[in-house]
């Protein structure tokens, strides 16, 4: 425990000395190691401790955040007594904390934890990547592998009694290759991660990584430019879940719904997908990337369904938009660091497998494009509309998967989309990245099957002589 | 806070730590920043979050035999400092060696001034209405302005510190300011987001209607949006998507990434790379610019370095160790994000020169065409093959006037063609953070809608 239950005690009673009605102290110590490979160099071997408390005291719907790197209980001290007089209010609301340690829902074990894992053995998987990759084609001039692991202690207590100590461990490996010709230059990234220790690469060989991404780059060089103009998409398992966090996960987080910045406010009960299409946010799936047992207020990591058959069931919250609603949060209150307050957001969000064949999906197009890869994406809630890049994609032509576009981006409307969708395949693939909203950066997972949208705009290049 | 006294205080520590890993036999570098940060966000006219914070650390970049090894901590106490050197030494023996690797001597700096007292001075309650103020001229633009999404006030108060075994220990300090709101403006059951925001060193710059305004502007002339066809046609960015552009476009100029065979620009050097009428330029001592500074993150003094002139490619931006690959000089471009990343090649007041005509004069001109207000999905465009295609909306014009919005509409191309097509540049230089544009208008460019 970073600071003694007592202490911590003393804490929050002087953060609501000031007449706030809730306090919370999130204490954090994170170390973090980051290899790089590049120019087939070791050009990066980084590691670092970052340590801090963030103190957040709330009054009614108003919220004071305060943090420092200053971890001892006098420092904690002078800042909740400054939050709880910047809060505001009448009177010394004194609460009788009684602490609780609540459970997780699940469990993990990490197998091999990365800070015993010595750095050359880190090293020597970074640089057989690095050799890999290279190795792939002539034509792959640069590749940047990257090797990052995080060990995050965090102390969360609050005026409630939720006193809670837990120790997340991820690992990420990120393989950028670059290809060129000598006229263009294309590149392939593929990326694994998790809430997990070293034995990520135990199932996940990062040989098979590096090349992948390489022979991506390498194959992008012949691809053409993507058409412009609307047409069928079929989107593969394995493309990733971009499009689902993107279309619909941010729209349903409870303080864009109750701000009413999102499309999906009030709709709850509401018909807003096909009734092919279910959506769920699971933070307790194991060792993927936006797994954990609890969120950043203390929270068990949960399951929740937000779409199910079509029908909208429920929204994302944290502890203060659940207050608000006088229910329970669903665990989604999470942050980057002690900088940061708690905002509800996405943790392992994906569209539930149907029941058709992935490929009898794609036999069955006549015409259309293929998504074979996603790349990033973003979403304007208020209205739906969204974007999301298009890392590998390929035309097809009568069923068949033809030439291989590059350049495309899709672009849609949230609910319009998912009404469309009129196949789910029977497949699930995963992809991990760092979501970003209010300048907070989380690790996220997203995940769909195979899934064919009748009509989307795909944002290509129209050719000079083309003129409509 | 007594900021003399602190950059003194903290300079002491940085050289504490670089003699200390100096007695290891290493060549050290130690960069300290700390800081008071404020946010204030504002909703309804009642503050709905303020945070206070202040935060410090310290990285640590070591040099030995060749070798770059760095580590950062947050914890001063004497055993994480002896931890936090003994973890940079072992980094740095697992990295391949380098003769590049290199920190650079004592130099001279300019004076510049950076701390505006009254970023300090002005008490809580009165930026706090600031942010109100720019909330209630929003919604007073047009009645159909009827959610704020958010509205906020922040200012930085800094102290850096840099010490390194060459000799170099300097310091500064400084303050900024912003503040920005992003408005809902609806009409029946449609939604349209519009947004407002400055970044100024001096407080009084902020000019909290203006902000105000231009968010409601942006997104009432949005209402009623619809998609157009998909066709090629000239292309207007206003200066906030030009500038989200130059965002793509700076790693390009970076001299690591064309070292590394990443950038678009390699081999370009006095060649043709843009439209007579671009001049990109990096000044990382520009007066009033939010980046700028005495120093960059390794000790180089500042400078002004103009990397595309009248279309021809001048150079590219250098740290010391791009710059002793190539035997030339540092540009003073090693950026730190913070004290937890060693200095890479990075801009400092980065921008697009303005040119003569007006943004009227631009949009006058245009038969047929799309003037773009904001994107979504800039950072899927990738930097390296220079491919974009993003989501836009904005106003369509015919006969030189904005006849209708747009949106759910894609544009998508090369970098490399984008700065061939400017074919004129507006005379309305705005900074966004640290990077300017002004309105620029491309004869060409495909337009995905319907």
């Amino acid at each position: 425990m970073l600071l003694a239950p007592d202490d911590l005690k003393v804490i929050l009673e002087a953060a609501l000395e000031g007449g706030g009605d809730f306090a919370e102290v999130f204490l954090e110590r994170r170390q973090t190691t980051v290899i790089g490979c590049e120019d087939n160099k070791i050009e990066r071997v980084h590691s670092g401790l970052d340590q801090g408390a963030g103190i957040r005291v709330l009054k009614g719907e108003d919220t004071v955040y305060g943090y420092t790197n200053e971890l001892t209980r006098d420092g904690l001290l002078e800042l909740a007594r400054k939050l709880g007089r910047a809060a505001g209010g009448k009177g010394n609301n004194k609460p009788e904390i009684e602490w609780q340690r609540p459970k997780p829902n699940w469990d993990f074990q990490v197998k091999k934890r990365p800070d015993e894992i010595p750095v050359e053995e880190k090293v020597a998987l970074v640089q057989r990547a690095n050799e890999a990759a290279r190795a792939v084609d002539q034509r792959i001039v640069q590749v940047s592998v990257s090797y990052g692991d995080i060990i995050q202690e965090v102390t969360i207590a609050n005026s409630e009694g939720i006193l809670v100590e837990d120790e997340r461990v991820r690992c990420r490996f990120v393989v950028n290759a670059v290809a060129s010709d000598g006229k263009i230059i294309q590149t392939g990234y593929e990326s694994i991660g998790g809430l997990i220790g070293f034995e990520l690469f135990e199932e996940n060989d990062p040989v098979e990584l590096a090349r992948k991404a390489a022979e991506r780059a390498v194959r992008m060089l012949e691809a053409r430019p993507a058409p412009a103009g609307r047409m069928t998409v079929v989107m593969a398992g394995e493309a990733g879940g971009t499009m689902i966090h993107e279309a619909c996960g941010h729209g349903l987080e409870a303080d864009l719904v109750q701000k009413k910045l999102s499309v999906y406010a009030g709709k709850k009960g509401q018909q807003v997908a096909s009734p092919l299409i279910t959506v769920i946010d699971d933070a307790t799936l194991p060792g993927k990337y936006g797994s954990f047992r609890f969120d950043d207020e203390g929270q068990p990591g949960q399951r929740t369904v937000l779409i199910k058959d079509g029908i909208l069931v429920d929204y994302m919250y944290d502890y203060l938009t659940a207050r608000k609603e006088g229910r329970r949060s669903t665990g989604n209150g999470r942050r980057e660091s002690y900088r940061d307050r708690p905002i509800p957001r996405m943790t392992n969000t994906f569209i539930a497998p149907g029941k058709d064949d992935p490929q009898a999906i794609i036999r069955e197009t006549k015409k259309g494009l293929l998504v074979k890869r996603m790349g990033g994406g973003q979403v304007n809630t208020t209205n739906g509309d969204f974007v999301f890049d298009v890392a590998e994609g390929y035309l097809i032509e009568n069923g068949e998967i033809g030439p291989l576009v590059r350049g495309a981006t899709l672009t849609g409307n949230g609910p319009e989309v998912l009404k469309m969708v009129d196949r789910v395949g029977s497949d699930l693939g995963f992809s991990l990245g760092t979501c970003g909203k209010d300048g907070q950066g989380v690790p996220v997972g997203d995940a769909q099957p195979t899934i064919r949208i009748p009509e989307m705009v795909v944002g290509g290049i129209l050719d000079e002589e083309e003129n409509p | 806070m007594d900021y003399e006294n602190l950059a003194r205080k903290y300079l002491d520590l940085a050289q504490l730590v670089v003699e200390k890993a100096t007695q290891k036999g290493a060549l050290a570098e130690a960069f300290v920043s700390a800081g008071e940060n404020l946010d204030i966000e504002v909703r309804e006219q009642e503050v709905e979050v303020l945070t206070l914070a202040q935060e410090s650390g310290l990285g640590l970049r070591i040099l030995w035999d060749g070798r770059v090894g760095f580590a950062y901590t947050t914890d001063f106490s004497a055993s994480a400092l002896d931890e936090t050197i003994e973890q940079a030494l072992a980094n740095a023996r697992r990295a391949t060696p380098d003769e590049c690797n290199c920190l650079p001597g004592p130099q001279e700096y300019p004076y510049l001034d950076l701390f505006d007292p009254e970023i300090e001075a002005r008490p809580l309650t009165s930026k706090i209405e600031l942010a109100k103020e720019m909330e209630r001229e929003a919604r007073a633009f047009d009645p159909r302005v009827k959610i704020t999404e958010s509205c906020s006030y922040f200012d930085r108060r800094y102290v850096i510190a840099l010490a390194n075994s060459q000799g170099v220990a300097a310091t500064y300090w400084g303050a900024y300011c912003g503040a920005s709101i992003f408005v809902v403006a609806t009409d029946g059951e449609e939604s349209q987001t519009g947004f407002g925001m400055a970044t100024s060193l001096r407080l009084a710059e902020l000019d909290p209607a203006k902000i105000g305004r231009e968010g409601a502007l942006r997104a009432v002339r949005l209402l009623g949006a619809k998609r157009v066809n998909t066709q090629r046609a000239p292309v207007i960015f206003d200066p906030y998507v030009m500038a989200s552009f130059l965002r793509v476009i700076a790693p390009a100029l970076a001299a690591d990434s064309v070292q590394k065979g990443k950038s678009l620009f390699r081999g370009k050097v006095g060649q043709r790379v843009a439209s007579p009428v671009v001049h990109i330029i990096d000044d990382g001592r520009m007066p009033g610019g939010v980046a700028s500074a005495p120093f960059d993150g390794e000790g180089v003094a500042t400078g002004k370095t103009v990397l595309v002139e009248e279309g021809i490619l001048r150079g590219f931006l250098h740290n010391t160790y791009t710059a002793a690959k190539e035997g030339v000089r540092s540009t003073g471009n090693g950026a730190r994000g913070s004290f937890k990343s060693t200095p890479e090649v990075g801009t400092t007041n980065f921008y697009l020169a303005a040119g003569r005509c007006s943004p009227e004069e631009l949009i006058k001109e245009v038969p047929r065409g799309l003037y773009v207000t904001d994107v979504l999905g800039m950072h899927t465009a990738n930097p390296i093959s220079g491919d974009f295609s993003v989501g836009v909306v904005g106003m369509w014009i015919e006969g030189g006037e904005f006849k209708a919005p747009v949106r759910g509409v894609a544009i998508a191309g090369n970098l490399i063609n984008l700065l061939n097509s400017i074919e004129a540049v507006g005379n309305d230089l705005t900074f966004y953070g640290s990077t300017g544009a002004p309105t620029v208008r491309i004869s060409n460019m495909s337009i995905s809608g319907m």
